[in-house]
């Protein structure tokens, strides 16, 4: 299976990114077992390995843009660029997660980085990559600002999130940006 | 202009021929979604399978005739506590503060006939002073600029984007003073 990937240092572990399929299921469990992880996600947190097939069958592998995140292609997270029809065809939605033992270690952030260094020449007609990221959730907004996203404002009020009608801060990154 | 002149209702067939006044002018339909109507025939046809079965859409009047439009159009799902509320009047009747009496009226008969709706936003083009001014003056709070948003006949766009909230609105505000 072909793999984007980047070496870390002699002996760390590679991070790269690749299609996610049913054989992942055990390993996408762990993390979309975990309340911490499905917070600030429109998903709930997963309570069955059959709904966990049936995510992978009916919504990952008909995806445009979902690829696993893996460490020495084990699967940790996921990220995916979601597209638009019409006129907004110029914009896809950024959305990731990961296991929470994988937190605060640059990893959602590298990944991120490598989806914005390939997704304008795998889809040439996005001009646009945004991101909505709950108010609460510090941790996501560093991610962005560090790949070099614009923070362009809080939308109030904007979308349900678990119940609640929360504000969401919006970011961009345009294919005209400086490449991260 | 005396504000109590100008009044929201729903379309009507016979609203045709001031329709296409408005309807009929690049400068009116250059930041809206509809396109320019060039014929009779297609201003009755947008009037009758656009306007009238819309869920939330009004002509802005001035003495009963049409010389403009606003809509709400209200999401669903995770996004249902929010709506999009767009509007455009006859060049004619610009920089007379009818349209933002217009949105102002129309903002507090949405909220009343959409009691669980939380947010309305609105965009304006970068460029689009004037609209922006509307939205300022209505109420709404400007949120940020959102780059590349879409494609707006044809061309790239810059938006601004603004929102209303519901708790924005003082319930104790007598509707006459809008």
């Amino acid at each position: 299976m072909e793999a984007d990937g980047k070496q870390g240092q002699e002996g760390s572990p590679e991070l790269s990114l690749r299609p996610l399929d049913l054989s992942d299921i055990d390993d996408f469990m762990v993390w979309a077992t975990d309340d911490k992880v499905s917070r600030f996600c429109t998903w709930d947190t997963y309570t069955s390995k059959e709904a966990g097939i049936d995510y992978i069958k009916n919504i990952v592998i008909p995806h445009p843009w979902f690829k696993a995140i893996c460490l020495d292609n084990k699967a940790i997270g996921a990220i995916s660029v979601s597209a638009n029809n019409g006129n907004d065809r110029c914009r896809g939605e950024l959305g990731y997660a990961l296991a929470s033992k994988y937190w605060g270690k640059g990893i959602v952030t590298r990944a991120v980085k490598m989806v914005a260094s390939t997704i304008f020449n795998e889809w040439p007609h996005l001009e646009r990559l945004e991101a909505l990221v709950d108010v609460e959730n510090g941790g996501s907004q560093r991610v962005l600002e560090k790949v070099g996203f614009h923070r362009e404002g809080v939308l109030r009020k904007f979308c349900i999130l678990k119940g609640r009608c929360r504000d969401m801060v919006i970011y961009s990154l345009l294919s005209t940006d400086p490449q991260p | 202009m005396d504000s109590g002149r100008v009044t929201l209702r729903p379309f009507r067939v016979s609203d045709v021929d001031d329709f296409i006044l408005w309807a009929g002018d690049d400068q009116v339909t250059r930041n809206i979604r509809m396109k320019t109507v060039t014929s009779k025939e297609e201003a009755l046809t947008f009037i009758k399978d656009v306007c009238i079965p819309h869920p939330w859409r009004r002509s802005i009047c001035i003495d009963d005739r049409s010389i403009g439009f606003v809509s709400v159009y209200r999401w669903s799902g995770n996004d249902i506590c929010k709506a999009d509320i767009a509007y455009a009047i006859a060049a004619k009747y610009w920089g007379q503060g009818i349209t933002t009496k217009a949105v102002k009226m129309a903002v507090s008969e949405a909220f009343k006939d959409f009691p669980d709706l939380v947010r309305l936003q609105a965009f304006a083009a970068v460029e689009n002073k004037a609209s922006q001014r509307v939205l300022e003056k209505a109420g709404f709070t400007k949120e940020g600029l959102l780059r590349k948003y879409t494609f707006l006949k044809g061309q790239l766009k810059d938006l601004v984007i603004y929102s209303l909230l519901s708790t924005d609105i003082s319930v104790a505000v007598d509707d006459k003073l809008l």
